[in-house]
């Protein structure tokens, strides 16, 4: 868990993204006042559709070398992990330190003397834990790099009928709050749209 | 909790006291690390891949129940004999073979002492080049190494990554997006690669200049070990050095962390051996070289430790051309050769300290064919 950003008081629940070019350039995490403060708060309702969003994607088709799109994510980081593991708890299982994780029944002080985690899901259960140790040991955070989902490259599309394919795709991931893939896939319909062939999705 | 949890790598074998009157392990093929070729292959003995994966859908291979264990042990292999996978692999069933024989596979970098000395139902899949081997149930699920020769970076990872590809697609993968692929212990968590290069530095050694070396590697999260020896006591002159970073930097990258640091060390240490060998240094130098010859040639007893100074120390003179009539796979194989697993294997029986030394002695002699 992360403190804003802002006020480094309050948790931070709202992640601003900076994408150029379909990369995370850089990142913001604000508390939901401070992030109302600043213009970029998360509706209270939330739309259907977050169509301000899919527009500046959209947008970044249309005129081609624009800035950054600055897309505004609020609450729950895990939708960019979607295509990860099923069911995934929510944030709100990490706070459940005492009990023992429900993949493996591992506990906390388990955890927290051997070093080692259980099976897959403990990396949520004891996220509060291991957040700030793989900060130690590997001065980061979060992966970059290979995965299988980024195997699945998007198909080489050629024809109209493609893009109109990718558009829907793109449509799905951006009301899937899936923004990474959403931004690649913006790319790869840039790319179709010059006349180049895709190059999938994964680098 | 800061504690590295590596596998055991190439870890040192001459502590163990295991011991049988079996043999009949497979033939002696000589892998990547042997062939004394590739590129830089005068100091980089050998690169090697380690990718560490588990499966969704099961608690990581410490904390998983023996008959868990061994489904998952019996679902791996009945995936990797699945046609179409990238390399030739053979299952190695460890139970089936005896503890000597699990040595052998140690010594040869093809499993762990964990796995071998494991408890639960795990396996092995060696392909017959011994240049790539997967461990099942290590601790992770999946522990999939390649060796290639000398400084060869990019054609190991090339090679893993061709595996790592055809394994994501017949095995469930463990991954988010967010930690990568999720691993038993932190400290592989993310790309789960360890890339470590094999390097044979006596210049910087007897130059004393080897901690200078190892700080250039360590300055980037590198760690620099001993290849034999317990701990960070490096024997023979031999170091591994490999990352330890493995999330927050893709494959590229660490291959360029690797890259980077080694390819200083290599530099330094041509520059010290030339050194070594002009002017006044010279004839100190030739006179070590020469010394181990002679102790080879002459002794009846060899430690361990002895012989790896002496094998290090003919495998500069072969490679400064100081020495002739034996080749510097020959070296090598006097070194895999020499270990206590190899040793009592070679014997087909258990011997204790006092006995291996003797034979290793008779040994080294036959292979470098320097017997009097």
């Amino acid at each position: 868990m992360q403190y804003c950003s802002a006020c480094q008081t309050a948790l931070a629940s709202v992640v601003i993204l900076d994408l150029d070019d379909g990369a995370v350039t850089g990142s913001q995490h604000l508390c939901p006042t401070c992030a109302e403060q600043l213009g970029v708060a998360q509706p209270k309702t939330p739309p259907k559709f977050s169509a301000e969003i899919l527009e500046d994607l959209l947008g970044g088709l249309q005129a081609p070398g624009a800035g950054s799109a600055a897309g505004s994510e609020a609450g729950n980081e895990d939708s960019a992990a979607e295509t990860g593991s099923a069911g995934k708890p929510r944030r709100g299982a990490a706070r459940q330190q005492a009990d023992a994780c429900p993949g493996c029944g591992m506990t906390v002080s388990e955890f927290r003397s051997k070093g080692r985690l259980g099976c897959p899901r403990c990396y949520e259960t004891y996220r509060n834990d291991l957040v700030p140790l793989l900060q130690r040991i590997h001065e980061a955070q979060s992966h970059r790099g290979r995965l299988p989902g980024r195997l699945a490259a998007a198909p080489p599309a050629t024809d109209e009928r493609d893009l109109a394919q990718l558009r829907q795709r793109l449509e799905d991931a951006v009301r899937g709050e899936r923004y990474e893939e959403a931004a690649k896939l913006r790319d790869d319909l840039r790319r179709l749209e010059r006349g180049e062939s895709s190059e999938g999705t994964h680098s | 909790m800061s504690g590295n949890g590596d596998d055991t790598d190439f870890d040192a074998s001459d502590f163990d006291e295991s011991g049988s009157d079996q043999s009949g392990a497979p033939e002696f093929q000589g892998g990547a690390w042997l062939r004394g070729s590739g590129p830089d292959s005068d100091i980089a003995i050998c690169t090697r891949v380690r990718l560490a994966r588990n499966l969704v859908g099961y608690h990581f291979s410490p904390q998983l129940a023996e008959e868990q264990a061994r489904q998952l042990r019996d679902f791996v292999i009945d995936r990797l004999q699945k046609p179409g996978l990238p390399e030739q692999l053979a299952i190695v069933d460890l139970d089936s073979i005896d503890e000597l024989e699990r040595s052998v596979l140690v010594e040869r970098h093809l499993i762990s002492r964990e796995l071998a000395t494991s408890r639960r139902p795990r396996a092995a899949a060696i392909d017959s080049d011994e240049s790539v081997a997967i461990m099942v149930n290590e601790e992770d699920h999946l522990r999939m190494q390649v060796f290639e020769s000398g400084l060869e970076l990019d054609g190991a990872w090339r090679r893993a990554e061709r595996l790592d590809d055809a394994l994501m697609q017949r095995l469930p993968i463990a991954w988010s997006e967010e930690f990568g692929f999720q691993t038993s212990c932190p400290t592989n968590t993310g790309t789960g690669l360890r890339l470590s290069v094999m390097l044979h530095l006596p210049g910087l050694v007897w130059s004393e200049d080897i901690e200078r070396a190892t700080n250039v590697a360590q300055k980037i999260h590198l760690a620099v070990r001993g290849l034999y020896g317990e701990g960070s006591r490096a024997l023979g002159d031999f170091y591994q050095v490999s990352n330890q970073i493995t999330l927050g930097r893709d494959e590229e990258q660490i291959i360029d962390d690797v890259r980077l640091a080694v390819g200083r060390i290599v530099t330094w240490e041509r520059e010290v051996r030339e050194a070594l060998l002009r002017g006044a240094a010279r004839a100190r130098t030739l006179d070590r070289i020469h010394r181990a010859l002679g102790t080879i040639e002459r002794a009846q007893i060899l430690t361990s430790e002895e012989s790896l100074g002496c094998l290090s120390a003919l495998r500069l003179g072969l490679e400064e051309k100081v020495l002739s009539g034996f080749t510097v796979a020959d070296v090598n194989r006097a070194l895999l050769l020499s270990q206590p697993g190899h040793l009592q294997r070679e014997s087909r029986q258990r011997l204790d300290p006092d006995e291996r030394d003797e034979r290793r002695a008779r040994l080294v002699r036959e292979v470098l064919r320097v017997q009097l």
